[in-house]
């Protein structure tokens, strides 16, 4: 019988995964978060050579790197690299989480714009 | 062959003149502020102190800064560059007839603006604190202020616009001509971009987290207010942190949002805070009287209007997409 | 406490810390935060299931704050702190309606448990809701991995169950 609860709880998790992570990313414009706030977003659609910029917070570092069409974590102070090994971010719309700086890059929002106010 | 190698050293050469994007990430004044300059890093690395300078001179809170020593004693003397911010404060006051007040700072401390520490003052101790409001009383010689007894300055409504005005400044004398200044909200896009079309800022939506449109510009500040950005909530009334200098109240004038574009920085942030205390007729009437300066307000019924100027610049996004505009016109 | 008993939870923390750091040194598989095998659990599950949830607590509780000592992130402390409570509740609960061959029915539960209580903690705390996408990632992941730690603690229970049991001189 527990079995049975088991592997459905499963099926039904992995039919999640698989809808959340293949599920194709909404924007060109990446948006990086620290704290529920929005820090910087990037069009990724607009950058022509490899830019390079640091997130620093009072709990940490983190150097991302934006490329054409994708942005990825390339290094970071934190304690379990995890945004670092998340690698590139730019078709998923799972985001790149560094959970000890509480920093989230998602891809979202209307690419033309080049900031926001409000 | 030879040919397809000169046009290839050519082509290294000319990418290698274009500037490149230099940025940088600052979190001060309590907020969270963007820089990216085409040109020198200098000019970012420059513009960052520049703002740790500002932040340290202009603090309501920081103990030494040139703003708590006057509100310490009454007044004093000031460095050249607060003397300069705090006299076009005094006619930005003026031109708003008192819309604007910097000397409203008791009644945001009443409130708990300033701590966090949110309450709802009593009748009284608001009378009390009014009258201590009035910047006309406030006196600038040179570089020495003198504040009536009581009076309290804070420069907190207008200091972001100063200083993205003093950045933009910065960045044209180290020679960029393309740059972008986002201090937490207060916009200022310098020249055009590098692709030369114009900068095309994002104005959030008071009642949502998308947006309400965009406003394509060049050489120009974007600034919004709104209730929205801060406020607390006791017994089901919403209290937001603009204060309206003459009732001492949270202002309440049928706004939700107010965007302001122009030239010059430390207006448009000043008017944003005045305009939003105003509301739509007397706003509608300062920008009639006045140059340098275009609006977007949204009501509080979520209707959208914006200035002559803007007409053709402003494009709704999301929600406000297809719904009507209204263009307020000089007549 | 007696000293016996209290020697007796002292050694199987001392067991549960050395396979927590010794987890450690193994390099992430998956770039998902809070996908980990959780072999300590399984000392965890050992000493609930033959000596009981006050033990197990004890053991469970002086892990997790000494192993966020050892790794030197105490920031997580509050994730592996709230998942590890949360498990501990499931496996506790379960322990009444399962048999001795259902030891790893409790630990799938538990693995569960703990990586929703770890992301619930930390979409809280960090104020990312962003998080939620992993959760259906970390339920797979715990069945997984609570499999594997549920299968290796219902055979050391097996084991060790009667010897534990004997120390305790009744």
């Amino acid at each position: 019988m527990w079995i049975i609860i088991i592997l459905i709880i499963l099926l039904i998790s992995l039919a999640a995964a698989a809808f959340l992570w293949l599920r194709p990313a909404t924007g060109e414009r990446a948006e990086i978060w620290v704290d529920g706030e929005l820090v910087r977003s990037v069009d990724l659609s607009k950058i022509q050579e490899p830019e390079r910029f640091t997130v620093e917070t009072d709990r940490g570092v983190n150097v991302i790197l934006a490329e054409p069409g994708r942005i990825r974590v390339e290094s970071a102070d934190c304690p379990d690299k995890v945004c670092v090994d998340a690698g590139w971010l730019s078709d998923s719309a799972a985001p790149i989480v560094c959970l000890p700086h509480r920093l989230v890059i998602r891809l979202s929002g209307d690419a033309s714009l080049d900031t926001e106010v409000g | 062959m030879r040919r397809a190698f000169a046009l290839a050293l050519a082509v290294i050469a000319l990418s290698g003149c274009a500037p490149r994007a230099q940025s940088s990430t600052v979190f001060a004044m309590d907020t969270v502020m963007e820089l990216t300059a085409y040109g020198p890093r200098q000019a970012v690395d420059g513009a960052v102190s520049l703002i740790h300078e500002a932040e340290d001179r202009l603090s309501v809170t920081a103990e030494d800064s040139d703003i708590a020593r006057v509100n310490g004693s009454g007044g004093g003397e000031v460095d050249g560059d607060t003397a300069s911010l705090l006299k076009r404060a005094l006619e930005l006051c003026k031109l708003t007839d008192g819309a604007l007040d910097i000397t409203v700072y008791p009644l945001v401390r009443a409130w708990g603006f300033t701590t966090g520490a949110y309450r709802v003052p009593g009748e009284e101790e608001i009378g009390s604190l009014l009258e201590k409001v009035d910047y006309s009383a406030v006196t600038l010689e040179g570089n020495t202020v003198t504040l009536p007894e009581g009076a309290l300055l804070d420069l907190g409504a207008v200091a972001k616009g100063w200083v993205s005005d003093r950045i933009a400044a910065g960045f044209r004398e180290a020679g960029v001509r393309s740059g972008l200044i986002n201090l937490g909200g207060n916009v200022m896009a310098l020249g055009k971009k590098p692709d030369g079309s114009d900068w095309s800022v994002g104005i959030r939506d008071p009642f949502s987290e998308g947006l309400l449109g965009a406003v394509s510009v060049r050489d120009s500040a974007v600034v919004t207010s709104g209730g929205y950005q801060r406020y607390f909530e006791e017994n089901g009334v919403r209290y937001c942190h603009i204060i309206d200098p003459r009732t001492g109240r949270p202002a309440d004038s049928g706004l939700a949002s107010v965007t302001v574009v122009g030239a010059e920085g430390v207006l448009c942030d000043g008017l944003s805070t005045a305009v939003y205390v105003m509301g739509l007729e007397a706003a509608s009437q300062l920008w009639r009287e006045n140059s340098g300066f275009e609006l977007v307000l949204v009501t509080d019924g979520g209707e959208v209007l914006v200035t002559e100027g803007l007409e053709d610049v402003f494009k709704p996004m999301d929600v406000y997409k297809d719904g009507e505009i209204r263009v307020i016109r000089r007549d | 406490m007696g000293v016996r008993r209290l020697a007796r939870d002292a050694v199987l923390t001392a067991v549960a810390l050395t396979v927590f750091v010794v987890e450690l040194q193994i390099p992430e598989l998956v770039p998902i935060p809070g996908v980990k095998l959780g072999l300590a659990n399984i000392v965890t599950l050992v000493t609930l299931f033959t000596l009981g949830p006050w033990d197990a607590l004890a053991v469970l509780m002086a892990r997790i704050l000494l192993g966020a000592l050892f790794a030197g992130n105490v920031m997580a402390l509050l994730y592996s702190l709230t998942g590890g409570l949360l498990a501990f509740a499931v496996m506790t609960l379960m322990r009444k309606i399962l048999t001795n061959r259902q030891i790893w029915v409790a630990s799938v539960f538990a693995a569960m448990a703990h990586n929703v209580g770890q992301i619930g903690a930390a979409i809280l705390v960090a104020g990312t809701p962003e998080l939620l996408v992993y959760l259906p990632v970390l339920l797979v992941s715990g069945i997984v991995t609570g499999l594997f730690t549920g299968l290796a603690g219902q055979y050391a229970a097996g084991w060790l169950g009667k010897n534990l049991r004997k120390t305790d001189g009744k």
